[in-house]
């Protein structure tokens, strides 16, 4: 049951972020960005698969397999990673409009884009 | 027993960034330390190199991060393909460290530039090294995360602009490698590259579905191309190479593009090549990954090849052009992988003649990138319109992006002519077995070969040849005072209005006193000796040639790639799940 409810999980936070990305506003294409991020390491998650046992703890007593820690630590280094590059974006954004007076895409396009 | 040599250009680097950071208060501090890293670099990088290949046989050097095993533990491996890309790298990064000195503005120097282009150093560098497909992942966001604050650099208009496109694209980017690296450790168990090789080539034993390897290496290959700005996915390369600075330009041209290439090469050509699909597919020749790759790889090299080539002549500026034949070029690289990949008895030919050109891709296009950085700097311009006539003013930085121009084109005795040979010979040697594809791919290198001679004749004319403009006769005469010999030249140029102020411009070759003017003879200079490294290599060429037959050879032999990682065999079965 896990399994379909997190493919449901996953297939609409991917459905959401690429809708966001494809959006003229810019901080909402990088709500988009961030939002697939965040799918992507729920996705990682599952990788390891989500019925298993406690890892160390449950170990190999009982009937259940260990879930695999190691996604976990890839899903953490992935969220710091991800931290980092969306706080980027969003100073970004904010310099973007600074510069522009705009943060709609289109505009943006229009008017700077070749000199 | 750690060979600790693997990891010193990667340690070199890290303190260079660190120790540019602490001393940011000190600008003379920060330059001399970043400099000095930069010297440091390109040691550590040579000795690497000759702990690779002592005397000519080759070895691959393994360091285990924290002494933990192969499989389990990150490991850094250094074999030829490495050593290779290192030592472009390393050239690359010494060049552009000393130009940044030179070129970025004081308050800029000071505000993080140098700690920034070190550590993106430190993710070019590990991203050469690791074995490991999760921390080729962490490397490449150390690259990028400086590359992205270095691009938008200037933060003006266009900067801020081309950067926001710059770091949405990478950040998706970044994601679907995400998605790929996860569904590749779902299917194989394990994420270090020479497990990942051996588990395919027994996947039987190890429990693996071949099938789904292929569509997530597929999707991996995405992201690659994306790094390497291969069509279709090149648009962002013009944007962010025109709004970087130009030793940042001459960095992401030459190095930081080359980290997709080598990911390519070795992903694929290394680690899925040991794999062979149960099923077959429809218009594919033969039975491993690399046959389905190849004629993607083909279509992107000649999508890349032809938009890069029209789009750089359809160019009024430098760094557009510069950048547009980037794609193309990069179109080259892509092209003998791709015959290479389809034909497996012309495969170690096609990757020597993939790693000579990308090395002579990334000396020529950073050479060029900084010439333009001092033109920019000389005549706050790069417009064709706006420039003329430079040649005899400033004979050495034009001789200096002629050997640049010269050497994409291919003229001998220049290292681009053997990369152009290397890859025309692949394809006339696939003739034998495919002669309609090998017949297309020489056209395509033909059409691509004439795109490059007509676009860098097309800048040579308007920036270097013909009448001075306005701007030129202002911008020369007034920086560098008439000092004896530069004279008469300058007056035989036709400068009718140089009589007026009594100047001629000679800078590159006069003496120089002035702050401004020892830097831009500085600037002169690292591209004058970056153009006799070219025409060395050129000469030199045998040299080059051997790194780059022993690259190709350690990119294909899968067999010694895994023993030299991880001999043991047994434990490596338990770790499934």
């Amino acid at each position: 049951m896990t399994e379909f409810v997190l493919a449901g999980v996953l297939g609409t936070l991917f459905a959401l972020g690429t809708y966001l990305v494809m959006r003229r506003d810019v901080v909402r294409v990088v709500w988009g960005v961030s939002i697939i991020s965040q799918a992507a390491n729920i996705y990682l998650v599952t990788m390891g698969g989500i019925e298993g046992a406690a890892p160390i703890t449950g170990g190999h007593v009982g009937e259940a397999y260990p879930t695999d820690p190691l996604v976990q630590a890839l899903v953490l280094t992935a969220i710091v990673i991800g931290f980092g590059t969306t706080a980027l974006a969003l100073v970004l954004t904010y310099r973007v409009y600074q510069e522009h007076g705009t943060i709609d895409m289109y505009e943006l396009g229009t008017t700077g884009g070749e000199r | 027993m750690a060979p600790n040599v693997v990891i010193a250009p990667l340690v070199v680097a890290l303190v260079t960034a660190i120790l540019t950071l602490l001393a940011r208060s000190n600008g003379r501090l920060v330059r001399v330390l970043s400099v000095l890293g930069g010297l440091g670099y390109a040691v550590a990088v040579a000795a690497l190199v000759a702990a690779v290949a002592p005397l000519g046989a080759a070895r691959t050097l393994v360091y285990e991060v924290s002494a933990w095993r192969a499989p389990f533990g990150i490991v850094l491996v250094a074999d030829s393909l490495s050593a290779f890309m290192l030592g472009l790298s390393a050239i690359v990064s010494l060049a552009a460290v000393v130009f940044s000195v030179l070129y970025v503005d004081d308050f800029g120097q000071r505000l993080s530039y140098h700690p920034l282009f070190h550590f993106m150093v430190v993710g070019v560098t590990g991203s050469f090294l690791t074995g490991d497909i999760f921390n080729l992942f962490v490397w490449f966001e150390v690259m990028l995360m400086s590359s992205y604050i270095l691009v938008v650099f200037y933060s003006g208009a266009e900067h801020t602009r081309a950067t926001l496109q710059y770091v949405v694209l990478n950040l998706l980017g970044s994601a679907v490698m995400l998605l790929a690296i996860g569904g590749l450790y779902a299917t194989t168990g394990t994420l270090n590259m020479a497990d990942i090789a051996r588990r395919l080539g027994d996947p039987t034993t190890y429990g693996v579905a071949v099938v789904p390897v292929l569509g997530l290496s597929a999707v991996l290959f995405a992201v690659f191309a994306l790094k390497a700005g291969l069509a279709p996915f090149h648009f962002w390369v013009p944007d962010a190479y025109r709004a970087a600075p130009a030793p940042v330009t001459a960095m992401l041209a030459g190095v930081v593009k080359k980290v997709g290439v080598y990911a390519i090469v070795r992903l694929y050509f290394t680690v899925f090549a040991a794999a062979s699909l149960p099923v077959s597919l429809p218009g594919v020749v033969g039975d491993t990954p690399l046959a389905f790759f190849g004629p993607v790889l083909f279509v992107m090299a000649a999508a890349s090849i032809l938009f890069g080539g029209i789009g750089a002549i359809s160019r009024d500026d430098i760094d557009g052009v510069l950048a547009y034949s980037s794609i193309s070029q990069v179109g080259f690289i892509a092209l003998p992988l791709a015959i290479g990949a389809t034909v497996p008895s012309v495969r170690a030919l096609a990757v020597t003649a993939a790693v000579v050109y990308a090395f002579n891709h990334g000396l020529a296009k950073s050479l060029l990138f900084l010439a333009s950085g001092t033109v920019k700097t000389v005549f706050d311009s790069e417009r064709f319109g706006d420039l003329g006539g430079i040649a005899p003013r400033s004979p050495v930085l034009a001789s200096g992006f002629l050997v640049g121009a010269l050497a994409l084109i291919g003229v001998p005795p220049l290292s681009g002519f053997f990369g152009k040979l290397l890859v025309f010979d692949t394809a006339a040697r696939a003739f034998a077995v495919d002669a309609a594809g090998a017949a297309l791919a020489l056209a395509l290198a033909l059409v691509g070969a004439v795109f490059t001679i007509a676009y860098f004749t097309r800048a040579w004319n308007a920036v270097f040849w013909g009448a001075p403009t306005d701007l030129v006769r202002a911008a020369l005469p007034e920086r560098w005072a008439p000092r004896g010999p530069g004279v008469d030249q300058a007056v035989a140029d036709g400068g009718g209005d140089d009589a007026a102020t009594g100047a001629g411009g000679r800078f590159d070759l006069a003496p120089v006193s002035t702050v401004r003017e020892i830097e831009l003879a500085g600037q002169v200079a690292v591209i004058a000796v970056l153009g006799l490294t070219i025409v060395g290599f050129g000469i030199g060429f045998e040299a080059l040639f051997g790194a780059a037959e022993a690259a190709a050879r350690a990119a294909l032999d899968t067999g010694s790639y895994v023993d030299a990682v991880d001999p043991g065999t047994a434990a490596a079965v338990e770790v499934g799940h």
